[in-house]
């Protein structure tokens, strides 16, 4: 209970900063408008449908990305993890892929698929695609030995091996692997429309801030931001409800 | 467990021939069959390196984004243990402090990117300010963690052996939380090669941005690929770098 | 038990691990021969590493011996052998996404066992082990010894004639480990199964079994076998017997230089602890 006063009592301090600093004297209003407008704007964002288009691009790109890297990542992911051999060709093959900055793959996306949400789509599948890929190799390959053992000694055979007792056993590693997979190709995608883009919630933030619009561009932050923590939200949530559907 | 006659070729082997084989798909294929103006293949973009190389522009503004991210980095670590410590180490500022954390280091960055611009100019101040944006969170809670996963038998262990505060400090939770510092700084670099590229690409007048702009407007693959290439190996070696240190001083943890 | 018909005939087996020549190479088990007859239930001791749990595994076809063989009712083990051995093991094999009647049912699924007949016989094997009131829990639901009746339901679900357990009671703690043996007695007096069952415990292996097959330290070979007779169900007054202690003190005389052995071999021996 008093953890939460304390929690509050911080924001609620970092509120009266944020409204000091801007008083007459402070920072200038270009660089940190004052928060009263920021709140005005973001609650004509949430009442009005002028955001609807640049959302439905952005979210369109997402979800796009996301099915693509997930069902990459898991079929490719199943395959490597069928051979002991090929996980230990593949896996330090995509965790040695994985420690290169992905993003640095951004510009030839453009060359490739233009400013539209080709190259929006394209960077969020392939940053999207390695924690799905690890997680599908480490859940399917790491599976303990001694479920497999016992379940052979019943006399399972591969079919029901792999329903039985991989999948479930796994199911959570991947699941975790595809939590992490949304969550990235949406961040990655809102960084490549921050880059270069012809719409999106990326997009709008950075021409209101080419247009010194700063307070717009605060709610709109606020709106992205908001929009993150909900999505993180939702994607825990289904996560936990998928492992407790498959126990 | 009985012997069984394993693949010819051990893993690794195997591993290169894959690479080696999409580096030859991808040769094939560029030169026979893509556009020249959208795609090269690789043994031109190896050619291109010499061109960057020789560009003292470029080499220029490589070697500015390597001194951003190195910058970045030092400072993130710098003040991202500071904060996690001073947070970590007692009860009070971690309730208050660390919620406020994680909800900075839930905001997606990206958007925040236009304002670091806006505020540090288009030169390596924001790069390097947008970089920390990155680093400092992911080390503020490693340390954080590192200090709470203490175990309380070692430290009753000392105090029943008479250890001085000093004593515990120096000699329980500072070698209990090199682990979770040296695992800080791995994923404080992914955090910061990833803000300072954010930066140094979205920025198009100046710096690396201007020229993978300039690269793809002037429809000149190789260079672009080759530019591209030399920022991926600094990246890694960095990264590396810091994975190796990690496994190095962790080694007592894996027992 | 003598006349009785032999079901499980361990013939020379051996098992090493690594090729010939190898320096790492590891003789875990050398020439074993046994026979287990129809409706008898083994023990087998021995100091860690000396092969019971391979030996274990030989009989159930899940590893190959590198000479010799195992055959049960005239037929020679090639592989896992559902129809007729079940085994409990050591860990917690139990799948933790699953129910436990859920658990004992899959195992008959893996078996064969038609979808109609799996419901009553996983109610009726849990019923004799005791977990009647527990068929909807997780297995993380459970308690250790739980746990261990709920796999043992799982694998007498299997109505197999043979019952192979590891080390099953390893990981519960001594007063557990007590009751779940004196509940075994009964329970496999009422059976008949034909059982192996591999233990570090003298008290246990003296308690439950008919026959105790001392095994050597590595490489495993049998040193002796001693013989308990005694009728099953075993009452709790034959745990404070002095036959049971003079038994127990045989065991501990046939072991101790053997348990020294590898413990000199792994370098644990030194300042003494015990």
């Amino acid at each position: 209970m008093s953890k939460r006063l304390v929690q509050l009592g911080v924001l609620i301090a970092i509120l009266v900063a944020w409204y000091v600093a801007t008083l007459p004297g402070g920072v200038h209003p270009l660089l940190l408008p004052p928060p009263i407008p920021v709140f005005r704007n973001f609650g004509v964002l949430l009442t009005t449908s002028s955001i609807w288009p640049d959302l439905f691009v952005t979210v369109r790109e997402w979800v796009t990305a996301f099915c693509l890297a997930s069902t990459a990542g898991c079929l490719i992911g199943y395959l490597v993890s069928r051979s002991g051999y090929a996980v230990r060709v593949f896996d330090p093959l995509f965790a040695g892929l994985y420690s290169v900055p992905a993003i640095l793959l951004f510009p030839l996306y453009l060359l490739f698929f233009g400013l539209g949400a080709g190259s929006k789509i394209a960077i969020g599948t392939t940053i999207a695609f390695f924690p799905v890929v690890l997680n599908t190799i480490a859940g399917l390959s790491y599976v303990d030995k001694a479920y497999i053992t016992a379940a052979k000694s019943m006399g399972a055979n591969s079919a029901q091996l792999f329903w039985s007792v991989m999948m479930p056993a796994a199911f959570p590693v991947i699941l975790t692997g595809l939590r992490l997979g949304c969550i990235v190709a949406f961040l990655s995608i809102l960084g490549g429309e921050t880059i270069s883009s012809l719409a999106g919630l990326g997009h709008r933030i950075v021409s209101l801030a080419e247009n010194m619009e700063t307070s717009q561009m605060f709610a709109n932050i606020l709106f992205a931001v908001a929009m993150a923590i909900i999505i993180n939200g939702l994607v825990s949530f289904a996560e936990a409800r998928g492992r407790r559907g498959f126990q | 467990m009985s012997e069984r006659r394993g693949p010819l070729l051990s893993p690794g082997i195997t591993r290169l021939l894959v690479i080696i084989g999409l580096l030859v798909l991808w040769e094939v294929s560029a030169r026979f069959y893509a556009d020249p103006l959208f795609l090269c293949p690789p043994s031109q973009a190896v050619m291109a390196l010499k061109h960057i190389f020789s560009e003292p522009k470029i080499v220029k503004a490589i070697e500015i984004t390597v001194y951003e991210m190195v910058t970045a980095f030092l400072v993130s670590v710098a003040f991202g243990m500071t904060v996690g410590l001073a947070i970590g180490l007692h009860g009070f500022t971690k309730q208050a402090i660390l919620p406020v954390v994680l909800l900075l280091y839930a905001i997606p960055q990206a958007t925040i990117l236009p304002l670091f611009v806006l505020s540090f100019g288009i030169g390596p101040a924001a790069k390097i300010a947008f970089g920390i944006s990155h680093g400092i969170f992911p080390v503020i809670v490693t340390t954080v963690a590192g200090v709470q996963n203490l175990r309380a038998p070692l430290l009753t262990a000392a105090k029943s052996m008479g250890a001085s505060r000093f004593q515990v400090f120096t000699s329980i939770i500072f070698p209990h939380m090199i682990p979770s510092f040296f695992t800080g700084m791995r994923l404080g670099m992914t955090a910061v090669l990833l803000g300072v590229l954010l930066a140094e690409l979205y920025v198009s007048t100046a710096g690396i941005g201007f020229y993978t702009r300039l690269f793809a407007e002037s429809f000149s693959p190789p260079d672009l690929f080759a530019l591209i290439a030399v920022l991926a190996a600094i990246a890694v070696t960095l990264n590396e770098g810091c994975r190796t240190m990690e496994r190095r001083f962790s080694r007592w943890h894996a027992m | 038990m003598s006349g009785a018909e032999t079901v499980i005939r361990i013939d020379g087996v051996s098992q090493a691990f690594g090729a010939p020549g190898d320096p790492r190479r590891v003789v875990a088990l050398e020439s074993a021969s046994l026979e287990i007859a129809r409706g008898e239930l083994l023990s087998l001791i021995g100091p860690s590493g000396c092969g019971k749990s391979t030996l274990l595994n030989i009989v159930g076809g899940l590893a190959t011996p590198s000479t010799g063989q195992v055959t049960i009712a005239g037929q020679v083990v090639k592989g896992p052998s559902p129809q007729k051995v079940a085994f409990v093991f050591q860990e917690n094999t139990l799948f933790p996404w699953r129910t436990v009647i859920d658990n004992v049912k899959l195992g008959m699924a893996f078996q064969g066992v038609p979808k109609s007949e799996r419901d009553d016989r996983a109610q009726e094997s849990l019923k004799a082990v005791g977990l009647a009131d527990f068929t909807e829990h997780y297995p993380s639901q459970l308690s250790g010894g739980m746990k261990q009746r709920a796999q043992l339901a799982r694998a007498l679900g299997l109505q197999t004639e043979i019952l192979l357990m590891d080390e099953p009671f390893a990981a519960l703690d001594e007063q557990t480990r007590m009751v779940l043996g004196e509940d075994l007695s009964v329970l496999l007096a009422r059976t008949g199964k034909t059982i192996v069952f591999v233990t570090h415990s003298l008290v246990e292996a003296v308690f439950l079994a008919d026959r105790v097959a001392v095994l050597t330290a590595r490489p495993g070979k049998i040193k002796k076998i001693i013989s308990v007779e005694e009728a099953h169900p075993r009452k709790s007054s034959f745990m404070t017997s002095p036959k049971l202690s003079a038994l127990r003190n045989e065991l501990y005389e046939l072991l101790h230089d053997e348990i020294r052995k590898t413990m000199t071999l792994r370098g644990e021996t030194g300042q003494s602890h015990e």
